[in-house]
């Protein structure tokens, strides 16, 4: 909201230091978006005193004149103006000044003579129309006086953000009491002196027989009053309305209509003209129904946009037109004030906070009434507001605002549902042990009464206890808490003390689940992967375009309202999003790209409200791990990269019998077949590893190949140990020997481990794969050399040549007979 | 041994030989002595010492040769033989050390590199900004006696806004702010016909659950990812992340909330930073306040930086609202307790200065290494 400082201090002192109010602001819970100064465009523009004034020698209308400008010597200007004369004090523009139309003063010369400055008329200012000669300014006005500050030109407008709960600081007295507050200081509302110049013309009809008003629903509109203006002009508004309405960004329409403005900014009291005409039934009754609108009805809107309406929305409406105002939120365009308009009808009320806010956002029109109506309009005062605004109608489009039959006030008043002010108590003593700091119950009193709040005694007699009673233009004072937040803002929250808890019932612990999260970041970074985030949302085809069967992900779990359809849905894999990082790199020329991810993928489930989230840890590499250098040549990417993270995380999270089990096309059609593992731990499957297959690469626009893993964090988690086994470091010496075996292409590693395993029995410590060769003629078509170092140790003696001698021929003969393997010679 | 030298006939002979096995020895000394002293490498001495000292050495042969010796004469030739066998072995070692020396010194030369060339290093990979500055305060909170908590971010209504005592109007609620997904359970939504099931918009609802399933008292950080209705930009994101905290025990007073987040602030910001609470209006607590640090790059004179201010705004904060105690079934006239909410995307941009939010998101490698 803006606010002109110089219309705020004709209620309240405003301090000079606009830095300091505005940070006092600030701390106190309203925040200063902007500080706009006006009037600065006559920066350079000074009171002048004429001390001689001679004619120009080679002209006869010119004159030079010798002013006082407040700067010690008197400057010379040359003055074309028929009404210069000595003695008298007008505006002066120094050297440097720039006038309105960007006119820079500048040291010049006319006819030989030097001029440093101008004496200005009213038009040269932009101040008026007048450009018959120079302004003349009281003989009082002190020389050298920005000419700004001394016309009271010069303004600051503060934008201001008042939090939702405020609505009372939506106008200039609701301000000025707040700034009463702030500072402690008084503040004074003129509400009552304008509503006393109402005067009611009792000849006219009386306006209760002019105008009926039912009220359908009391939630929906607590109170709504009218009163009828009779034979105004509406015509353009006095300058000091204009102007300030212009200080806090509002364009002058015509007089009533500022009228309604102007009050909806000093008081926060939204308001309505209707052209009473317009509005009469045949009967000549003005019959106001405000009610809820029909679904489908439809209002076209003061500014010309035709609405349809829904049962949630309240309109004001006639027996014979319908709706004819959306209640609370903007008028309707046919009974709207027009220049012809003669006789007003003058809504004051009050509506429901939230549906005026829903109706606002349903229909995306927002005005200054909805804004103030859905925080909430005080039904107590609409009558006198309304006086005040009926009386200033008459002030300035003149006419007569007809008297009541049924009351003094000359207004019509329906008003079924009151307000009723807010008892609350407040403990002293606890509010301090609340807050951490001892503040006198003097300052709390004080607070609270200027804010608005009735101060007494506890009627039951406790000392420590205020009885408070809220004004009903604070909605939001209902609890004793609410007392406390004021007190607390404006007494100050810096002067309160820092301290740190001091409970003795807390520990800071971490999780199982926290400490795996914890290993894996560590391992995936040892592994030399970069932790990235990419979108929880997805495209509904994400899925597909992976090729990844959806089998045991769910459904998706759809957005109602999501920003685009690409995002759509909430993803159902973490790989969709990688491979997008992935094609953003190459795109870009980054050819390594080594990316992990841990975060939340989605499946929805019918019947359940709440999706199944799961906490999935997903890796890409794509190129290699960096690129060759002087001494280190970095093979590219394949398989065994992706399998050798996961073995580095099996070792970390210490999980059981870790297994890659070789995926089918039709298991994983993601993954480039022959490349593709599924992940276990025991019998738990953890997730798959293997390069992605190159259809789903392209698909996403990225270069294959690209390898990839995707694992599931809770079954880690779960199948992590916490703490490995102590095994014996070794005290007797091992026996190597080194064995090739030749096998079909279908013998795999882990079969050749498993016989050697159960064939070498305790004495077989280890057996390490350290060549794959192969070659037709040497090997023989279809087959491989597997070439395993082993290692022969026993725990609690050295062992003989010969002992390993027999050991290690079972252990051959074993494998050869269960795989057909040959030993290469 | 003087007496002997005047010998003659037989024993003048064999005196003669004697005399021959001595002085040829001696010659052995010195022609031995001389190729030790030449000797270019320690492979050239080991063939002075095998042709000297060897098997088949020259000297050897004379030791071997004593028995022929006459019986007298045996103790005087053996003497010398061995005393030059004794200065052979010392020429010998003392050359080898000075070999040893000078060969060791060639090859340290020879070994030398330029170390300015690129060492060895395993590629480490590197955590992204927004945990990295998750990690670093959930630790700080830790070290202050809090735990972790986490809760879904598919949330209902309930625990993202009934529950923190939003309003059911309020404008955060709408489908414009919030993304609603479809509720598959069949139920019909309480709110305005719109689903029940949501995407959280802050980490608060974490702090329900909290306050219904943890003993008190109550000391937890809640970090997440979080979601609202903004298309990205470079200063918006549809998803970021939060860090919530919640303290609810006896005794706990704004003054505990000040001092916990000026000592988060010195920690994350420094400790010369300062902090300012400036009263704010949040639902779920009360009184609220918006706490500012104050601009690290013009300490409080006002900069681009701070828009002019001289402070940053990032945290909000306040007591925890009774309304929101009573709701999760705890007295608040016996505990109180504060909630704060930070965004971490907003300390990336002020600590870090990233220009574009969205960078967060697109996985760009030179940008992921950098941190």
């Amino acid at each position: 909201m803006k606010v002109s400082l110089k219309w705020l201090s004709e209620y309240v002192d405003v301090p000079a230091d606009t830095k300091a109010f505005c940070d006092r602001l600030d701390l106190t819970g309203t925040g200063v978006e902007a500080v706009e100064k006006t009037g600065a465009a006559l920066d350079g523009v000074v009171v002048g005193f004429v001390e001689t004034c001679e004619q120009h020698p080679d002209s006869d209308h010119m004159h030079v004149v010798g002013v006082d400008v407040g700067a010690g010597e008197p400057v010379q200007i040359v003055c074309g103006a028929p009404n210069i004369a000595a003695g008298i004090k007008v505006p002066v523009a120094c050297v440097g000044a720039v006038l309105p139309g960007d006119f820079k003063i500048k040291k010049s010369k006319l006819r030989g003579v030097a001029s440093s400055g101008m004496c200005c008329s009213g038009r040269e200012l932009g101040l008026s129309g007048d450009h018959s000669g120079i302004m003349v300014l009281p003989e009082d006005a002190p020389v050298g006086m920005p000419i700004a500050d001394y016309l009271k030109l010069s303004d600051t407008v503060l934008d201001l953000e008042i939090t939702p709960n405020r609505p009372d600081c939506l106008s200039m007295v609701g301000m000025a009491r707040e700034v009463g507050a702030m500072y402690r200081t008084d503040y004074e509302s003129p509400l009552a002196d304008m509503a006393a110049k109402l005067e009611l013309d009792a000849a006219a009809a009386p306006v209760d027989e002019q105008v009926k008003i039912t009220i359908d629903d009391a939630v929906r509109c607590p109170r709504y009053t009218a009163r009828v203006i009779r034979g105004c002009k509406v015509g353009p508004s006095p300058d000091w309305m204009v102007e300030r309405l212009a200080a806090i960004g509002q364009r002058s329409i015509n007089n009533i209509v500022d009228v309604t403005n102007y009050i909806l900014f000093l008081f926060g009291q939204p308001l309505h003209a209707f052209d009473l005409a317009k509005l009469k039934n045949a009967d000549g009754l003005a019959h106001i129904v405000v009610r809820a609108a029909q679904d489908g009805e439809r209002l076209t809107t003061l500014d010309g946009e035709d609405r349809e309406l829904t049962s949630d929305m309240t309109v004001i409406s006639t027996p014979e037109l319908g709706a004819v105002a959306l209640a609370g939120v903007m008028g309707g365009l046919d009974t709207e004030v027009t220049d012809e308009t003669v006789d007003i009808l003058l809504e004051a009320a009050t509506f429901e906070a939230g549906r005026t806010s829903r109706t606002s956002r349903n229909l995306g029109l927002f005005s200054e009434s909805s804004m103030r109506y859905e925080r909430g309009v005080d039904d107590h005062g609409i009558a006198e507001r309304s006086a005040a605004a009926a009386a200033l109608m008459v002030e300035v489009a003149g006419g007569t605002v007809c008297a009541a039959a049924g009351n003094d006030e000359g207004v019509v008043d329906e008003w079924p549902a009151s307000s009723t002010p807010c008892d609350l108590r407040f403990r002293i003593p606890r509010f301090c042990a609340m807050m951490g700091a001892d503040i006198p119950r003097a300052d709390i009193v004080d607070i609270l009464a200027r804010l608005g709040c009735a101060v007494s005694e506890d009627p039951a007699g406790d000392a420590d206890v205020l009885a408070v009673t809220a004004p009903t233009f604070r909605p939001d004072l209902e609890r004793e808490i609410d007392l406390y937040e004021e007190v607390l803002r404006l007494w100050g929250m810096d002067r309160i003390p820092s301290t740190l808890p001091g409970g003795p019932g807390r520990v800071g612990t971490r999780s199982h689940l926290e400490h795996v999260l914890d290993t894996v970041n560590d391992v995936m970074r040892a592994s030399g992967l970069n932790e990235t985030m990419t979108y929880s949302f997805a495209e509904p085809g994400d899925l597909d375009r992976l090729r990844m069967a959806p089998e045991g992900l769910g459904e998706p779990v759809e957005l109602i309202n999501p920003l685009n359809a690409d995002q759509s849905v909430m993803r159902q894999s973490i790989v969709p999003g990688l491979l997008r990082s992935v094609a953003y790199n190459q795109s870009r020329g980054v050819k390594n790209v080594q990316l992990y991810e841990m975060g939340m993928v989605f499946f929805a489930h019918e019947g359940r409200k709440q999706p199944k989230e799961r906490r999935r840890l997903a890796g890409v590499l794509a190129g290699a791990m960096r690129d060759a250098g002087w001494n280190d040549r970095p093979a590219a990417f394949d398989f065994f990269d992706g399998k050798g993270v996961i073995e580095s995380l099996a070792r970390e999270l210490a999980l059981p019998k870790l297994r890659f089990k070789a995926l089918a096309a039709d298991e994983a059609p993601h993954l480039q077949p022959g490349r593709a593992a599924e992940v276990l731990s025991g019998g738990t499957v953890l997730g798959w590893v293997g390069e992605l297959h190159p259809l789903a690469v392209d698909a996403f626009e990225a270069a294959a190949p690209v390898v990839a893993f995707e694992l599931d964090v809770e079954a880690l988690a779960k199948a992590a140990r916490p703490a490995r086994d102590y095994v014996d470091v070794p005290a007797f010496p091992a026996v190597s020997m080194d064995v090739a075996f030749v096998v079909d292409e279908g013998v795999s590693h882990e079969k050749l481990v498993q016989c050697m395993s159960s064939a070498g029995g305790k004495l077989l410590e280890d057996a390490r794969l350290f060549d794959v060769y192969r070659d037709e003629k040497r090997v023989g078509a279809g087959k491989k050399s597997m070439a395993y170092a082993l290692t022969y140790r026993a725990a609690d003696r050295t062992l003989t040549s010969d002992e390993v001698d027999k050991a290690h021929e079972r252990l051959v003969k074993k494998v050869c007979g269960a795989t057909g393997a040959e030993v290469r010679g | 041994m003087c007496a002997r030298w005047g010998r003659r006939g037989e024993e003048t002979e064999r005196k003669r030989e004697d005399m021959g096995i001595v002085d040829e020895v001696a010659a052995l000394r010195e022609q031995t002595l001389a190729r030790i002293a030449q000797a270019a490498d320690t492979a050239a001495l080991e063939q002075v010492r095998i042709g000297v000292l060897g098997k088949a050495g020259t000297l050897t042969g004379h030791l071997r040769s004593m028995g022929q010796v006459a019986k007298e004469e045996r103790a005087q030739v053996g003497k010398t033989v061995n005393e030059v066998r004794v200065a052979v072995e010392e020429a010998l070692a003392a050359r080898k050390a000075a070999l040893d020396a000078a060969e060791l010194a060639a090859a340290i030369d020879a070994a030398a590199v330029d170390v300015t060339l690129p060492g060895r290093a395993q590629q480490m990979g590197t955590r992204h900004l927004i945990n990295a500055i998750t990690d670093e305060v959930s630790e700080i909170f830790l070290g202050l006696g809090y735990t972790v908590a986490h809760g879904p971010e598919v949330e209902t209504d309930y625990y993202n806004f009934e529950a923190l005592n939003a309003p059911a109007d309020h404008p955060s609620r709408s489908l414009a702010d919030t993304f609603y997904v479809v509720d598959r359970s069949g139920e019909a939504s309480s709110v305005r016909g719109e689903s029940d099931v949501l995407l959280r918009t802050q980490t608060s609802g974490v702090q329900v659950h909290a306050m219904e399933d943890r003993e008190l008292p109550i000391y937890v950080i809640a970090p997440g990812k979080v979601y609202r209705r903004d298309v990205a930009d470079p200063s918006h994101l549809p998803q970021f992340h939060q860090i919530e905290g919640l303290v609810v025990d006896e005794g706990i007073t704004f003054g505990d909330l000040k001092g916990t987040l000026d000592y988060l602030c010195k920690q994350v910001f420094g400790e010369e930073r300062k902090t300012r609470f400036r009263a704010h209006y949040f639902p779920f607590t009360e009184p609220s306040a918006e706490v500012d640090v104050s601009c690290g790059i013009c300490h409080g004179e006002g900069c681009r930086m701070c828009k002019g201010t001289g402070w940053l705004e990032i945290l909000g904060c306040g007591m925890v609202d009774p309304n929101v105690l009573s709701m999760s079934g705890i007295d608040p006239e016996k505990y109180s307790g504060f909630a704060f909410g930070m965004g971490v995307e907003r300390i990336a941009c002020l600590k870090y200065n990233v220009p574009d939010l969205r960078m967060l998101l697109e996985g760009d490698m030179r940008f992921l290494r950098q941190f």
